[in-house]
């Protein structure tokens, strides 16, 4: 704190020190600070007080504001049919990936955790997924949901069962997507739950051994409670890339059909890049921001109580 | 404490340097937009690219992939080596939709391409933007003879009389057929249903376990096809070609017609639903799992070459009850921009001219499907080779000659196609899972009516 000694032997004894001198302190900490807030300044704050702003309008053919409309884009949706819909197809879709791509993921951990000859294969293997693109990923998958030369109804055929519609059925579209999504996150779980489990220490097992804890015992009583605070990580972040989904319902459905996977977040993009409604999409983002929100509060509010930090 | 505070700094100088990189990412680009706000200062008058050959170039945008674009490659190729004035740059952007968002965000400015290719549906919203140089002008200015261009094709691109826009890729919708499996169920090969009683019937015959009897892409540009050879209007005020739209009327009694045809059929179990995808209705038709279904002319010489049976074309069913009025025309048409160098828009010009002629139009139809917007290349000889293999392409150009040209197959006019396309879509999705054919119309009107409204709102 050279800087401030030096600063105070500047001032006269008998005066007392100016506001100028008073808030060096605070001034040089907000220095230190400006250049975060320049980056969140531009990058996030403004373009999130510009998607509040535009919520509040209708937008013309540019997408410029044109007429002011107050709470109107927010009634409207509240009231339609289809953003309602849209909502419920985002919570079923939080549902269907989340707790089984985390479970999917913990079991794949605990398998490659094992200490065999030929694991790095294994581990490779569960983890790749991470390094497919989601685009790519889809492409992949739509061809095995293809209707006519899907391998997915190949192989019902093989055992005469009834052919499934996989993407053009509505009842079964969501849990399609859901699918390959689970299939798309679950190497990136995978791995930070291995790197958890590893981190964990041996000499607690070796201590329970001795004290002769079988398997399910140590998994329950030592293996969870260490591995909690990646547990938590992984599921906050799920959760969160679930509620944003983007780019495997553009590729395998683009929200149909009639509507049963047009997530919020792409309900956002085709309101705002095909309809050019950039009032409405903002509501829908601003709406969307505040679940979001509400979700990781409750999380940490009642979630992390549960976690065990060494 | 002096260490740690000189970390500090230099991440602080690591921030800022990253955030002029961010702000200056595109080195190409920064000056040339500063060069641009220089001239636009010192007066009107645009400074016109010139490359080092002193030859005016231009940018063209398109939406043509696959063979398209291959060739529109060899097409700007010809020309660019048929004069020595003018330098056409082909440039591929993605699907029309595509190519039409990045137009909204540099429409207007020097950046904008000269020329560029926009699909039908776009047209009411080109006319509004005020981007557009309206091709017009040119062809008064240059006494172009449009009469030689095909008179239905030319309809769907003028408003008030006047061109907007150069029509190029232009497509009309054909019902493809399994000759072969019309003959296994006992139905004449060589005539094709023509009404929508026809089709029904003639696909409770065809359908066996393996195959549906007909089929449609889930898009809403058949409904719009189904509804005007009924001769109904989409939209009030004439389709929009006598003012400003500002009702959707396509649940009337025509397009009621085309969902309970489509609805009885679903419930029969005749119908074969392939989704919104093109690939996935063109792989079931070859693959034999559908026998009918309707595709756009452009697919015809696909759907020919890659299926092991004998297809034929046919014009679009229509109501029984009333008779046929034609088609609208589908594709896409070169819209020129204003605000560019006089030289540029003159090279634009001078391509257009050199696509409509009777020997390019003649390889464009025939290396995708798509008309000739010059009828005069039906009389090629390579045409008349091509036709006498493949007379089903005749069919198409048939089907487009025999249109009656009114505002119903002139086609709607309004700036929220997209979004009333994607109001249809939904509608045919709920209607193929048994919701009731009036109420799914109904909805898509409510829908079209809010985006039309809000459109109109807007843009005062």
């Amino acid at each position: 704190m050279s800087t401030i000694r030096e600063g105070a032997a500047q001032v006269p004894a008998e005066k007392r020190p100016g506001v100028w001198t008073r808030t060096r302190r605070g001034r040089t900490a907000l220095l230190y600070l400006l250049p975060s807030f320049i980056l969140f300044g531009v990058f996030v704050f403004y373009p999130m007080f510009r998607t509040i702003y535009l919520s509040f309008f209708l937008t013309d053919q540019r997408g410029d504001a044109a007429v002011f409309v107050g709470l109107d884009n927010y009634r409207y949706l509240l009231e339609s049919a289809a953003f309602l819909n849209s909502a419920k197809a985002t919570i079923l879709f939080v549902l269907y990936t989340v707790p089984a791509g985390v479970v999917i993921a913990l079991f794949l951990a605990l398998l490659a955790n094992e200490k065999l000859k030929g694991i790095g294969f294994f581990r490779t293997v569960y983890s790749s997924t991470m390094g497919v693109s989601v685009a790519a990923a889809s492409v992949v998958w739509l061809f095995m949901f293809h209707p006519s030369i899907g391998m997915f109804n190949r192989f019902l055929a093989l055992f005469d069962i009834g052919q499934i519609q996989w993407l053009l059925d509505p009842d079964w579209a969501l849990f399609s997507v859901a699918i390959s999504t689970i299939w798309m996150n679950t190497g990136f779980s995978f791995l930070i739950l291995l790197g958890g489990l590893q981190n964990i220490d041996e000499h607690l097992y070796e201590s329970a051994k001795i004290d002769g804890a079988g398997y399910f015992y140590q998994l329950r009583r030592i293996t969870l409670p260490m591995l909690s605070p990646t547990l938590f990580f992984i599921i906050t972040i799920s959760l969160i890339n679930a509620f944003q989904s983007f780019g495997q319902i553009d590729i395998l459905t683009k929200g149909g059909p009639a509507q049963s996977t047009n997530l919020i977040v792409y309900s956002i993009y085709r309101e705002a890049f095909v309809n050019y409604q950039f009032g409405t999409a903002s509501a829908q983002a601003v709406f969307l921001f505040l679940c979001i929100l509400v979700v990781t509060i409750l999380q940490f509010k009642f979630g992390e109580r549960k976690v065990h930090y060494q | 404490m002096k260490k740690w505070r000189f970390g500090l700094l230099v991440m602080a100088a690591f921030v800022m340097l990253v955030l002029a990189a961010c702000t200056n990412s595109d080195p190409d680009a920064a000056p040339e937009t500063d060069a641009d706000a220089d001239s636009q200062e010192e007066g009107e008058q645009q400074e016109a690219a010139v490359n080092e050959d002193g030859k005016v170039e231009i940018e063209f945008w398109h939406a043509m992939s696959g063979g398209g674009q291959e060739s529109l490659d060899a097409i700007a190729e010809g020309f660019n080596e048929s004069q020595d004035k003018y330098v056409v740059k082909p440039e591929f952007q993605g699907s029309y939709e595509e190519l039409l968002t990045k137009l909204r965000s540099i429409g207007g400015t020097k950046d904008a391409p000269a020329l560029m290719q926009v699909f039908e549906i776009g047209t009411k919203y080109m006319i509004d933007s005020g981007y557009i140089e309206p091709v017009q002008k040119f062809i008064d200015e240059d006494g172009y003879d449009l009469s030689q261009l095909e008179e239905n094709i030319l309809n769907y691109y003028s408003v008030d009389g006047e061109l907007y826009s150069m029509p190029f890729n232009s497509s009309t919708p054909v019902l493809l057929y399994n000759k072969d499996a019309f003959r296994e169920a006992g139905l004449d090969p060589e005539k094709a249903p023509e009404t929508f009683a026809d089709v029904i019937h003639a696909s409770s015959q065809l359908k066996t376990d393996e195959m549906y009897g007909f089929s449609m892409l889930t898009y809403g540009w058949f409904f719009e096809e189904l509804l005007a050879t009924q001769g109904g209007l989409y939209v009030n005020e004439e389709n929009g070609r006598a003012g400003n739209a500002t009702e959707a009327v396509f649940n009337g009694p025509e397009g009621l017609n085309v969902f309970r045809f489509l609805d009885t059929m679903n419930k029969e179990g005749t119908f074969g639903n392939f989704g919104t995808n093109w690939d996935d209705i063109r792989a079931a038709f070859s693959s034999g799992k559908v026998a009918m279904y309707m595709d756009s002319s452009a697919g015809i010489a696909n759907a020919i070459e890659s299926s092991p049976f004998e297809v034929g074309a046919a014009y679009i069913p229509h109501a029984d009850e009333v008779k046929r009025h034609g088609v609208i025309i589908g594709g896409a048409s070169l819209w020129m921009s204003k605000g560019i160098a006089d030289e540029e828009q003159q090279a634009a010009w001078e391509f257009m001219k050199y696509l409509t002629t009777p020997e390019i139009q003649a390889k464009w139809h025939l290396d995708t499907g798509y008309f000739a917007i010059n009828p005069d290349a039906y009389e090629e000889d390579i045409v008349k080779e091509k036709w006498a293999e493949y007379p089903q392409f005749q069919v198409t150009v048939n089907q487009l000659q025999d249109t009656e040209p009114s505002v119903v197959t002139q086609g709607a006019l309004i700036s929220v196609f997209p979004e009333s396309r994607q109001q249809i879509v939904t509608a045919l999705e709920n209607l193929y899972q048994g919701a009731d054919p009036q109420q799914v119309l109904d909805e898509a009107v409510e829908g079209t009516n809010r985006a039309i409204e809000i459109a109109n709102q807007t843009n005062q």
